[in-house]
């Protein structure tokens, strides 16, 4: 993940992009004319109370059906000359006007707040955490929550106060990953009227390229004498023991021992130095995105058997290191790459 | 977590929950159920095999039914609708067919889509009972059906796994329940227009008084206890026996059978009740229960300002359709008319059949010559009856032929028809003109709204002679034989064995309920008062009304603007509710007491901090305001007690609680009386 001083930097970047790439990603398109009006209408923020400002409401198709029969109702009782008919009719009636401020208060008052998002590569679904919150007071439900095109999720709140739900939106390209504007919107109580609203979370998520697994570059000679380290982590031999520091491999912990007598030690293994691999940019085949998928390729599996490796890419250099961040580094260079930044 | 995933998109993997689909089901037999009685036997068959297969097929015994099942049930459906319509199409046809499309619907549901097809038309199945029966307890009973059909749809808009009927019918009360302000006035002020088109109307068998009348029929109405008609009369009540409710005229006879024979020429109503001799008029409101026929009822000689009814020459009054639901219509009777037209030609209509009845054909012929006059011939066979004849609920059979005869020299016993025919035979066989008139006579008066019941069982036939200057006279037989019949009602004329072939209920009605009179008048005012205000409130009702409201006919603004008043009141009313409503206050008895202490402090001038236990907001209180000390030290002892040792110290002492409570009471009435600091 980027820190959050790359974040805010990235902040303006990013409404630009969402523009060119990010938006029309979706199915539903929200562009034109309609977005910039709903962006006016309901700003972009990473949190959001639904309130008469920004929730629509409006009669569903099944209230076209409720129409008609209000309307053979009517007919039925005019020419019958039938109070009671007339009756129901206008029960009816009323109670389709009442339903749409009970609809309308389904939504209302609920607060929605975008908590993270997992980073994930090019044709992943990409996960979202959303925090939905709501004033105390009635119970909420039948509200559906997604991004334009995806599987939506049911949230209902009967005696919490809260809910957290997963989304999940498929990225198309590298990069940040904005999927649009989130849809949340409910039928409920008699589905003769949907209440719903777009809303922006500024929601991102750092999309990384799609990895293609081709075999590690060859070393390179000449770079190998440039810390001749050796590498604890990636060997199985084992050579001795020692006692547990922060930061080493938790696999490599004596469990066993730490059963019977509390203490951390860890088993140190010694063997094949690894080289310390460089990735380099020219040195992967294709054009520039093919390129990139190889690079993230390597790093994924340079990642996974905790190698040593250093990144170098036209205009950027990751000096050689190991561990998650390191990697999250490399692959957050990767996925921007080429980005105006 | 209440949050699953579902593929919602277009509802494609939509299964309707359980429970919705047990209520919907519960739903369809509470909306049929009183359609039963307009149903064949075969479509109850079609539905109750649908139920059963649908059952099955949710309990997961049976699959959902094959095509050619389902195409079997369609022509056993169109079949059975066939044989009951009897190739006709009418309201009933058109019923059965809803409620077959309801049962064949239901055995495929399995969509949101088809569950809101069953809906719809079980609202519709709802509003069309009201074509058959207008009564209270039918709109009570088919308001709880909204509220079943409302909350099944509470139900489709919910995840499935949260469910919860009983949740989603209290909802569909309370929605229903804030719809009722805007119906009310939707109801009063929506402008009552007149029908657009003709409709078929439901041919229910017509009850009552119909156009032909056998001796003996009048008998079967005595058994029922149903309403007629219900008068509210402007002035005084007149007595019972000056209640002759005019119905039908009936001019011929034959084969047993007394019918109208032809009603005679249209005549205008001023040529038939001189507007010179209206004088003494005695105006009243008549809220006719529906008959499915057309005749009305009044007392002699009714004129009537409306279109749609027909004042016939023979004097009595004719809708222009048949009653297929309440009607209520404002008459004003003089009884002091001479009824001179409608005399028939020389030749009497309907002659009598020469060979019919020789033995009282011969009779009359002789007896009347010896009398003279038709007064004195009248006053004759009146003396005969009253001599040899009796009064009974269940006269003899009599035969399809010469039933006279039969009557006259045989049984001698009979029901009012049975006189009434008997005396116009006669009358006319004799040479003079009579006809027979059926209708009602009496009515009973509710001490609580003042207006007249008139049942079935007040069913009653007379007779009417053609008098030279006078014009149509009454004379009633019945009087002769049975006088308190006339003057008590039909109570007071009944034997002991006439009352034993009464259902208990009848009797009960005829002999009143003793204790419970006053309970019964009520009953019935509940039901005069819904049949004017709601059944009968039309077109004319509620421009009278409004007039009344408004002072002058309202404009269509003025209507627009209550409506508009009515709507804002039920939105109101829901807002209110939805967003108004307190948190509500923990049930804990001990808790309430606290908060209430804490507020009665806070308007004294001490603010309980969020940090702050309760035994330190007492002691502080305490201390701020001087309560005493021996009771400040009880509460909080309590309070500890209750709130670390609860479980043991009801145990040990189960009073202590309700103590506790009598102590934080008074230790706030303290508060509030110091004053604030």
């Amino acid at each position: 993940m980027s820190s959050s001083a790359e974040r805010v930097q990235a902040a303006p970047v990013n409404r630009s992009t969402k523009k060119s790439s990010g938006r029309t990603g979706s199915g539903l398109g929200i562009g034109g004319q309609f977005g910039s009006w709903l962006d006016r209408r309901i700003p972009p923020q990473s949190r959001v109370l639904l309130t008469q400002r920004n929730i629509f409401i409006f009669p569903t198709r099944t209230a076209i059906a409720y129409g008609v029969l209000l309307l053979l109702l009517l007919l039925g009782a005019i020419n019958y000359q039938n109070s009671l008919i007339y009756g129901v009719a206008f029960l009816l009636g009323s109670l389709f006007l009442v339903t749409i401020l009970h609809t309308f208060r389904n939504l209302s008052g609920l607060t929605l707040e975008l908590l993270d998002a997992r980073p994930g590569f090019v044709g992943d679904d990409i996960e979202f955490n959303l925090r939905i919150s709501r004033e105390p007071g009635k119970a909420r439900h039948g509200i559906q929550v997604g991004w334009p095109g995806a599987i939506k999720q049911w949230v209902e709140m009967q005696s919490q106060d809260a809910v957290a739900v997963k989304l999940f939106s498929t990225a198309a390209t590298r990069g940040w990953y904005n999927p649009g504007r989130l849809l949340i919107e409910s039928r409920y109580p008699l589905g003769l009227l949907r209440a719903w609203t777009w809303v922006d979370l500024n929601a991102r998520a750092l999309v990384y390229p799609a990895p293609e697994f081709t075999p590690l570059p060859d070393p390179v000679q000449g770079q190998r004498d440039d810390g001749e380290l050796v590498d604890r982590q990636g060997s199985d031999d084992f050579s001795s023991l020692r006692d547990y520091q922060p930061g080493d491999p938790v696999k490599h912990i004596l469990w066993r021992r730490y059963a019977r007598s509390d203490d951390l030690v860890l088993k140190e293994y010694s063997g094949f130095v690894e080289p310390r691999a460089w990735f380099d940019f020219e040195r992967a085949q294709g054009d520039v995105e093919q390129r990139l998928s190889i690079l993230t390729g390597w790093v994924l599996h340079a990642k996974q058997r905790e190698q040593e490796f250093g990144l170098r890419l036209p205009g950027r250099i990751i000096e050689p290191s190991v561990g998650e961040a390191h990697a999250a580094n490399a692959l957050e260079a990767l996925a921007l790459f080429g980005m105006s930044e | 977590m209440a949050a699953g995933a579902t593929k919602t998109l277009g509802g494609i993997e939509y299964q309707i929950p359980r429970n919705v689909l047990a209520l919907l089901m519960l739903a369809q037999v509470v909306v049929v159920l009183p359609h039963i009685a307009q149903l064949s036997f075969w479509i109850v068959g079609v539905c109750l095999f649908c139920g059963y297969w649908r059952a099955m097929v949710y309990q997961g015994r049976w699959a959902y039914p094959p095509g050619w099942v389902k195409a079997l049930l369609v022509i056993a459906a169109i079949i059975s609708v066939a044989m009951n319509g009897k190739g006709a199409f009418s309201v009933e046809t058109a019923s059965s067919l809803l409620v077959l499309a309801f049962a064949l619907k239901l055995i495929e549901m399995k969509t949101r889509r088809d569950a809101y097809v069953v809906i719809f038309l079980s609202y519709f199945v709802i509003a069309t009972e009201f074509l058959f029966s207008q009564s209270m307890g039918i709109a009570v009973y088919e308001v709880l059906a909204c509220v079943m059909v409302t909350g099944a749809m509470v139900g489709l808009n919910q995840l499935q796994t949260n469910v919860r009927p009983a949740a989603s019918l209290r909802l569909a009360g309370a929605l229903l329940a804030q719809a009722l302000p805007l119906t009310l006035v939707l109801f009063l002020f929506f402008p009552r227009i007149a029908p657009l088109w003709n409709v078929p109307l439901p041919a229910g068998a017509s009850s009552g008084i119909t156009d032909r009348v056998t001796p003996g029929d009048i008998a079967n109405l005595a058994q029922s206890d149903e309403i007629a008609f219900r008068v509210v009369f402007e002035g005084e009540v007149p007595p019972p026996e000056d209640m002759y409710w005019r119905g039908v005229v009936y001019n011929e006879f034959s084969a047993g059978t007394w019918s109208e024979g032809q009603p005679g020429r249209r005549s205008r109503a001023a040529d038939l009740v001189p507007v010179a001799e209206r004088v003494n008029g005695l105006s009243y409101r008549v809220l006719q229960e529906p008959t499915f026929a057309s005749y009305l009822f009044a007392l002699a000689t009714p004129v009537v300002a409306s279109d749609e009814i027909e004042l016939r020459p023979n004097y009595t009054l004719l809708a222009d359709k048949p009653l297929m639901s309440l009607l209520h219509y404002e008459v004003t009777s003089y009884p002091d008319v001479r009824r001179e037209i409608g005399r028939a030609a020389p030749r009497l209509p309907g002659s009598l059949p020469e060979l019919d009845n020789p033995r009282v054909h011969e009779w009359a012929q002789r007896v009347s010559k010896e009398e003279g006059s038709p007064e004195r011939f009248a006053e004759r066979i009146l003396a005969e009856i009253r001599s040899r004849f009796v009064y009974t609920l269940q006269p003899p059979r009599l035969p399809r032929n010469n039933s006279i005869d039969a009557f006259w020299f045989d049984t001698s016993t009979g029901f009012c028809s049975h006189f009434a025919g008997a005396f116009v035979y006669m009358m006319r066989a004799a040479g003079y003109e009579a006809r027979m008139v059926g209708g009602y006579q009496g009515g009973e008066q509710n001490p609580i709204t003042g207006h007249v019941v008139v049942r079935q069982y007040d069913a009653h036939a007379w007779a009417e002679v053609w008098t030279q200057g006078v014009g149509w006279v009454r004379v009633d037989p019945t009087a002769a034989v049975a006088p308190e019949r006339i003057v008590r009602g039909l109570n007071a004329a009944l034997s002991e064995e006439d009352r034993s072939s009464l259902s208990a209920f009848t009797n009960a009605r005829l002999e009143g309920y003793g204790g419970i009179d006053d309970l019964l008048y009520m009953f019935d005012s509940v039901q005069h008062r819904w049949n004017m205000w709601v059944v009968g409130y039309d077109a004319n009702l509620q421009s009278e009304y409004l007039q009344e409201l408004f002072g002058k006919r309202p404009s269509a603004v003025q209507i627009g603007v209550a409506i508009l008043v009515g709507g804002f009141i039920s939105l109101g009313i829901a807002t209110l509710v939805l967003f108004l409503r307190r948190p509500r206050a923990s049930s804990d008895p001990l808790v309430n007491a606290f908060l209430r202490f804490s507020k009665t402090a806070e308007k004294r001038g001490v603010v309980r901090e969020s940090w702050e236990s309760p035994m330190a907001f007492v002691r502080r209180v305490s201390l701020h305001h001087k309560l005493p000390s021996a009771e400040v030290d009880e509460v909080i002892a309590g309070l500890e007690e209750q709130l670390y040792a609860a479980g043991e110290a009801s145990a040990a002492a189960p009073g202590r609680r309700s103590s506790l409570l009598r102590a934080l009471r008074r230790l706030r009435l303290r508060t509030s009386l110091r004053a604030s600091m």
